[in-house]
């Protein structure tokens, strides 16, 4: 996948370069908001991942002026500043993930991934990954025809995992389009709703779907 | 350098000053009412009478002639009475009267004179006063005067204006020396205070305005003063705890990842370990970044930054809290239990509310045992206001300690063992206070013996519930 980097710090742009080209991305840096703004404006990139505090134009304003250009690219803002007002301003502005500084590198390669995933994504009333099938309109999960029942959120829980299937999605991103969570609680709250879930949706059955990514997350794959 | 208070310029000063011409108009106005209330009447009077006898005379002159006129004239003035006559020649030589010549004055018709005289009374003896009448040419050339002599009254009256000028110039003198007395003694007064001020200024925060006990307005600006240091002194007090907490909570973890780092450098190329040594390297790093995450939160919170308010479901919060965190819980052998009432609506920031009542509930899930309990209660008051209570069975927290744990970074001795940086507390109450609520602490739901449990009640202004 093709992504265009528009940092300024040259360090943490190399170190972002590295990672995104280990994880198999092609990878060009911009180092200010004005040569990211051109860049990006030729299209040719999938994902577009954008610092906030940039020279020469805002990261904020990159994005809006891209969105009035007709440029679709998912974009993924990168933000010391991550209350919920400079999040909201950002996705307003039309981004389409915001993540808060510091933040891990695995957390940024699995938003990027879920963004390429999510673009021209269709209104589905039905998902699948292996055996398990569920039906968005009538709210049924059902494995190897057979019916599960899931409280409402387990059912978010699993909606989430399953139009991310087959990558790998982070302990925060669950909680903030799970939950709409946007701090990190201490306990493993978390890791104790996926194991209910898998408990629910793989004990009776030979393969397992929700795997453990470690140190990372959770995928599901059939 | 401080400018030290000049007399002149001190508002006591500046006050006396206006006292001192309000005395002088008040003088000057009472002089002007004595002068009239006399001189003006006994003036009045004498015009009057000498009108009337110049009337007289003037008839006497137009029916008789000079001869007729001169004939009253030395009948008038023999006669014992107030009036004084005079009569001469066109050129000015007195023909007969009480005065051996007229007045030093240009003369014309009829009209108002005000002189003074020297004149030889009967006795022989020479008088002199001053007098007031009439004077004018009659027909054909002839002097007539006719006049009152004032006698004793312009010197009662000289005499009551001059009291009255001394008494003025006492009343300014004095009341300029109690300006300077009182801008004397106030200044002494504002310079103890100013004296404070600079001796904290200069560093010295536990130097206080000195308080005489008088109860006077100085009294009462010193001791506002003082309490104003006090409560700075102790905010300085709890900002210095929270800095040297904040480098100790930093320097911990700092410290295990410097000797980690240093043991596996020094130590002989090992995949497994070099692997391991980064991974703790890698948790040391992300728990002083939850530290500094936490601190920058709070000073959000308690900054001046405004936040967007809106209507809140507090309700479906709370319920979603609980709901979130029990599964954890039960896979801990905690009893969860959540009673909320239904239609709990704020007004405030949906994010900071979701994350001040998880803090609570996190704290006491860390802080029970197994097999405890922790419940959430959320009721309306009878005052209307929202009572949110996350309460424990665990060990509780002692009455005396209870306001000092919603300071920042103050943990427990109790609690240094256990992880965090000890600001979730003091991020709900600053919360609280932006939603102008408040966090209280109290028993929780304990029972056997000393463990009393903890109860943190998060007390917020209820929205109407329509």
């Amino acid at each position: 996948m093709r992504v265009l980097l528009v940092e300024d710090d040259a360090e943490m742009a190399a170190s972002l370069k590295a990672s995104l080209s280990a994880d198999d991305h092609e990878v060009e840096i911009a180092s200010d908001g004005e040569l990211g703004h051109s860049m990006a404006s030729g299209g040719g990139y999938d994902v577009i991942v954008l610092d906030r505090m940039l020279p020469k134009k805002l990261g904020v304003a990159v994005v809006r002026e891209l969105r009035d250009q007709g440029v679709s690219t998912p974009v993924l803002i990168l933000s010391a500043l991550h209350d919920e007002d400079h999040r909201i301003e950002g996705l307003n502005a039309g981004a389409n993930d915001y993540l808060g500084k510091p933040f891990s590198t695995r957390e940024l390669l699995a938003r990027v991934r879920a963004l390429w995933n999510g673009r021209d994504r269709e209104p589905l009333t039905k998902l699948a990954v292996g055996d398990l099938e569920m039906d968005l309109l009538a709210r049924t999960v059902k494995r190897g025809g057979k019916k599960l029942d899931l409280q409402p959120r387990e059912f978010r829980l699993l909606e989430y995992l399953m139009r991310n299937s087959g990558q790998t999605v982070t302990r925060k991103m669950l909680l903030e389009n799970v939950w709409d969570y946007h701090f990190d609680p201490q306990t493993n709250v978390i890791d104790v709703h996926i194991s209910r879930l898998r408990s629910k949706i793989d004990r009776d059955f030979a393969q397992s779907l929700l795997h453990t990514v470690r140190g990372s997350g959770y995928r599901l794959e059939a | 350098m401080r400018p030290s208070l000049s007399l002149l310029r001190t508002t006591t000063f500046r006050l006396a000053l206006a006292q001192a011409g309000i005395v002088l108009v008040f003088v000057i106005a009472l002089l002007g009412y004595v002068y009239f209330a006399t001189v003006g009447q006994l003036n009045a009077d004498s015009d009057l009478l000498a009108d009337q006898e110049y009337a007289a005379l003037d008839r006497a002159y137009g029916e008789g002639g000079i001869r007729r006129l001169n004939q009253e004239v030395v009948e008038r003035a023999a006669r014992q009475g107030p009036l004084l006559y005079v009569l001469a020649e066109s050129n000015g030589t007195v023909i007969t009267g009480d005065f051996q010549q007229l007045p030093a004055m240009p003369i014309g018709t009829a009209e108002r004179v005000d002189f003074n005289f020297e004149r030889l009374d009967e006795d022989g003896n020479d008088v002199r006063g001053r007098a007031r009448g009439q004077v004018g040419r009659l027909l054909n050339g002839p002097i007539l005067l006719v006049a009152r002599d004032l006698g004793d009254s312009a010197l009662i009256s000289g005499r009551i204006t001059s009291a009255l000028w001394t008494v003025a110039l006492f009343g300014v003198v004095l009341s300029i020396a109690s300006g300077l007395i009182g801008s004397w003694l106030a200044s002494r007064r504002v310079e103890a205070l100013a004296d404070t001020a600079h001796e904290v200024m200069g560093g010295d925060i536990t130097s206080r305005a000195p308080v005489r006990g008088e109860n006077d307005e100085f009294d009462t600006l010193a001791i506002a003063i003082n309490a104003m240091l006090d409560r700075l002194q102790h905010l300085m007090q709890v900002s210095r705890t929270a800095g040297d907490a904040i480098a100790h909570d930093l320097r911990s973890p700092l410290t295990r990842f410097r000797q980690k780092l240093e043991a596996a450098l020094e130590a002989p190329p090992n995949v497994e370990a070099d692997r391991e040594a980064l991974r703790v390297a890698l948790e040391e790093t992300d728990s002083v970044l939850d530290t500094f995450t936490a601190v920058l939160k709070l000073a959000r919170v308690e900054g001046n930054v405004t936040w967007r308010f809106e209507r809140v479901n507090a309700t479906a919060i709370l319920r979603e809290l609980v709901d979130f965190y029990e599964p954890a819980a039960e896979d801990e052998q905690r009893a969860m239990k959540g009673e909320v009432e239904d239609g709990l609506y704020i007004y405030g920031e949906p994010g900071l509310f979701t994350q001040a009542v998880s803090n609570l509930i996190e704290n006491a899930l860390k802080y029970t045992y197994e097999s405890g309990r922790v419940e959430v209660r959320a009721v309306r008051r009878v005052d209307g206001r929202i009572e949110i209570a996350v309460s424990d069975d665990g060990p509780g927290i002692a009455p005396e300690d209870r306001d000092r744990v919603l300071d920042r970074f103050v943990r427990l001795e109790s609690a240094r063992s256990t992880p965090g940086a000890g600001l979730g507390l003091s991020l709900v109450a600053a919360v609280a206070r932006l939603h102008k609520g408040g966090l209280h602490l109290r028993d929780g739901l304990g029972g056997q013996g000393e463990r009393k449990g903890l109860g943190a009640v998060l007390v917020l202004p209820a929205m109407a519930n329509s």
